[in-house]
């Protein structure tokens, strides 16, 4: 009997030491060279132009190594990856890809190191001005940016042609020019115009740019929450109507970016909200609407505001966990100069953010579409830049869907929406 | 207690120890860190930290979302179990009535089990598409808007997840058909019973507590589900496919608010225990009548 007690005391103590060396041997030696693991979404287009981005850098830094680490897809899985390992304090990663809502929450977390003073005065200059603002919180720059979206108005200009109509300016035209068309087409499969009603980001992007057509915002200029709430009624009361007349198909609400896209680029729409990358697809080789596609501005209200672009992108930045933070700097510099993001636009369908790009004669040439772009872009305007971004996102995207669907009304919507964020918002205080 | 047993004892708590430990430091302990959380307004990265007592459970007494978020799991749980339970015994007496191809049947109904959720999630999303899909396009010219009408969606994501988990019900029937003696059919045809009495006479009650299990599991995977909403709506339409786990994810991971986040954590564990207890009462007195 006491043998056998002491067989399972043995045994015990074995299992431990066993797991404590096993543990140890996780532990790297000192000697190897350094590592730095970029974090970044796959680029998809011709082909990913980052690794051979990242052999350049090592080439111009001998002894270092960069590790580039695919994000997960969707934009949620990142932000869940990013906040797990930042607040666990996890040191395994120097460059991060960064959604550009995302930034001042980061910053303010304390996870970014601070750029500004290694910039040097115009360091900043060449970029757009509102992508330089989406990667400052409280005058100090956290991150720069690498890339750069607008929303556009994607049209037929085929079908415009036919029947001798311009691009619309106003969502009043828009809507003639659609049962002007879908009259004379006769094809019950021709759709009006497709945005993105999805319950997700996207639809916040969206109502952002309906609120701004009809002259008002989410946030007024002294931070108010929603200060126009009838204008706000009103905007998504007009989105709803867009789908009960049928310019816009029901699905429009289970609709994402890509799934608006497919039914354009197949032909079965006339107009689509989206962001550049799509003209890429539009006019690739066997695309349906090859040649047929051209964007403008987004339309305004014929009584309200002209219309505006939401503006996006990704910016790169350096983890306070670090333990290469000047090379990390360095490698952000390196990936968001002229010529690494001159090459990313030649190969991928990603839109940069310096503008003399816009106007570079081989670019320009790759895609015709490059100078009209950058004036949409200058035009375009940020979301919210607040840390509490995505608390405000994801508390207004039911309200804002039940609007859409009918299930409550524009102005309940708005009203639930208000009481709501004044809650959120007020507990961070 | 004699020396024996002494002894005995203090074996058997030595060997149970590395277990109770794992439990303790694994569930017990962020268990209970998150009961704290919950009596908090946490939010890190705005640097708040206070006790906040019994505030976050107040609000969620009157928080809209909250309640639609439960009216949500709740119906999706009884729906999608109680339609698993019937389509699963039902494939389980298909398969068991079969003569042959029981093994290609059996593979082929636990293909859709061995999937990963997302990947289920995705290949409904195709067959959901508006335009492209092919429910849609079997329907014709009567396009259904399955993910973005708010009275479709719940029954579409019930559909999803009833076809992913119907064969683990239907596996744990059929093994459990084949445990059942054949003499106790043979006695029943001589005493003259026709099908449908042998069915719920003799098969129904034999498979009575090995349903119970399956249910238990089923409905306590149900109280939690998340996979098949996040990636078909994300919660939508209207927050009518929002179940409390997905609103618990948006306000933990998505919106960092620790306090508020953990409340709903709270609650789901609540709502989950009391109905596994529920359950484990009634298979214990189950166990003894029969």
């Amino acid at each position: 009997m006491r043998s056998r007690a002491w067989c399972a005391w043995l045994a015990l103590g074995a299992l431990f030491v066993l797991f404590l060396t096993a543990a140890g041997c996780v532990r790297r030696p000192e000697s190897e060279p350094i590592t730095l693991v970029f974090k970044y979404s796959r680029i998809l287009g011709k082909g990913d132009p980052v690794p051979g981005l990242l052999r350049e850098f090592e080439g111009a830094h001998p002894g270092v190594r960069v590790k580039g680490e695919a994000l997960p897809w969707t934009s949620d899985d990142q932000h869940q990856l990013y906040v797990i390992n930042l607040e666990g304090r996890s040191p395994g990663f120097d460059v991060m890809m960064l959604d550009c809502i995302w930034v001042p929450e980061f910053a303010r977390a304390g996870w970014l190191v601070d750029l500004t003073a290694q910039l040097t005065p115009d360091e900043l200059a060449p970029y757009f001005a509102s992508a330089v603002t989406a990667g400052t919180y409280e005058d100090r720059v956290w991150a720069l940016p690498w890339n750069m979206n607008v929303g556009l108005l994607y049209y037929r200009s085929d079908l415009l042609a036919r029947y001798g109509l311009r691009p619309p300016e106003t969502y009043e035209e828009l809507i003639a020019a659609v049962g002007r068309i879908r009259d004379a087409e006769r094809n019950p499969a021709l759709e009006g115009y497709l945005w993105q009603g999805k319950q997700y980001e996207g639809l916040v992007v969206n109502v952002l740019e309906a609120l701004w057509a009809n002259g008002t915002g989410l946030f007024g200029e002294d931070g108010a929450i929603l200060p126009d709430p009838a204008r706000a009624a009103d905007a998504l009361r007009f989105l709803r109507r867009l789908i009960e007349t049928n310019v816009s198909p029901a699905w429009t609400t289970a609709a994402d970016e890509e799934l608006s896209r497919r039914a354009f680029g197949d032909g079965h729409a006339i107009f689509l909200r989206n962001w550049p990358y799509a003209m890429d697809l539009f006019e690739a080789p066997g695309s349906a609407v090859r040649g047929k596609v051209a964007f403008v501005s987004l339309p305004g209200r014929a009584r309200g505001a002209a219309g505006v672009g939401s503006t996006g992108g990704a910016h790169l930045g350096v983890s306070r966990r670090s333990r290469h933070p000047e090379l990390a700097v360095a490698l952000v510099r390196h990936l968001t100069s002229r010529p690494a993001q001159r090459a990313i636009a030649l190969s991928a369908a990603l839109s940069p953010t310096r503008r003399d790009l816009y106007h570079d004669a081989e670019l320009v040439r790759a895609r015709p579409g490059m100078p009209r772009l950058d004036e949409l872009m200058m035009a375009g305007r940020p979301r919210p830049v607040t840390p509490a971004y995505l608390l405000v996102s994801s508390t207004v995207q039911p309200e804002f869907s039940a609007a859409l669907v009918g299930v409550k009304s524009p102005e309940r919507a708005i009203a639930d929406a208000r009481a709501r964020l004044h809650y959120f918002l007020e507990s961070l205080r | 207690m004699t020396g024996r047993e002494a002894v005995n004892r203090r074996h058997g708590m030595l060997l149970m120890a590395p277990t109770v430990l794992a439990l303790g430091t694994l569930t017990v302990y962020p268990g209970i860190w998150v009961l704290w959380l919950s009596l908090q307004h946490r939010i890190p990265i705005f640097g708040v930290s206070r006790f906040a007592g019994f505030d976050n459970y107040a609000f969620l007494a009157f928080d809209s979302r909250f309640a639609s978020a439960l009216a949500t799991t709740l119906i999706f749980a009884v729906t999608s179990v109680a339609l698993e339970v019937v389509l699963g015994v039902a494939a389980a007496l298909a398969i068991h009535s079969l003569r042959g191809g029981r093994r290609v049947a059996l593979s082929l109904l636990l293909l859709a089990w061995a999937m990963p959720a997302v990947v289920t999630a995705k290949l409904f999303e195709w067959l959901y598409h508006p335009t492209a899909g092919l429910l849609n396009v079997a329907l014709g010219g009567h396009a259904l808007n399955w993910l973005g009408d708010p009275r479709l969606a719940l029954p579409a994501i019930v559909v999803a997840d009833v076809w992913r988990t119907m064969p683990f019900v239907a596996v744990l029937c059929y093994a459990r058909l084949l445990a059942i003696p054949p003499e106790v059919y043979e006695a029943a045809q001589v005493d003259g019973a026709g099908r449908v009495a042998t069915l719920v006479r003799i098969t129904l009650p034999m498979l009575g507590r090995i349903l119970l299990l399956a249910i238990l599991f089923r409905t306590l995977d149900a109280l939690r589900a998340f996979d098949l909403m996040f990636v078909l709506t994300g919660g939508g339409p209207a927050g009518t496919t929002e179940t409390l786990t997905v609103y618990a994810y948006r306000a933990l991971f998505q919106t960092l608010q620790l306090g508020f986040g953990s409340a709903l954590g709270v609650v789901v564990f609540a709502l989950v225990m009391t109905v596994a207890w529920a359950y484990l009462k009634l298979l214990r007195t189950s166990t003894v009548t029969a």
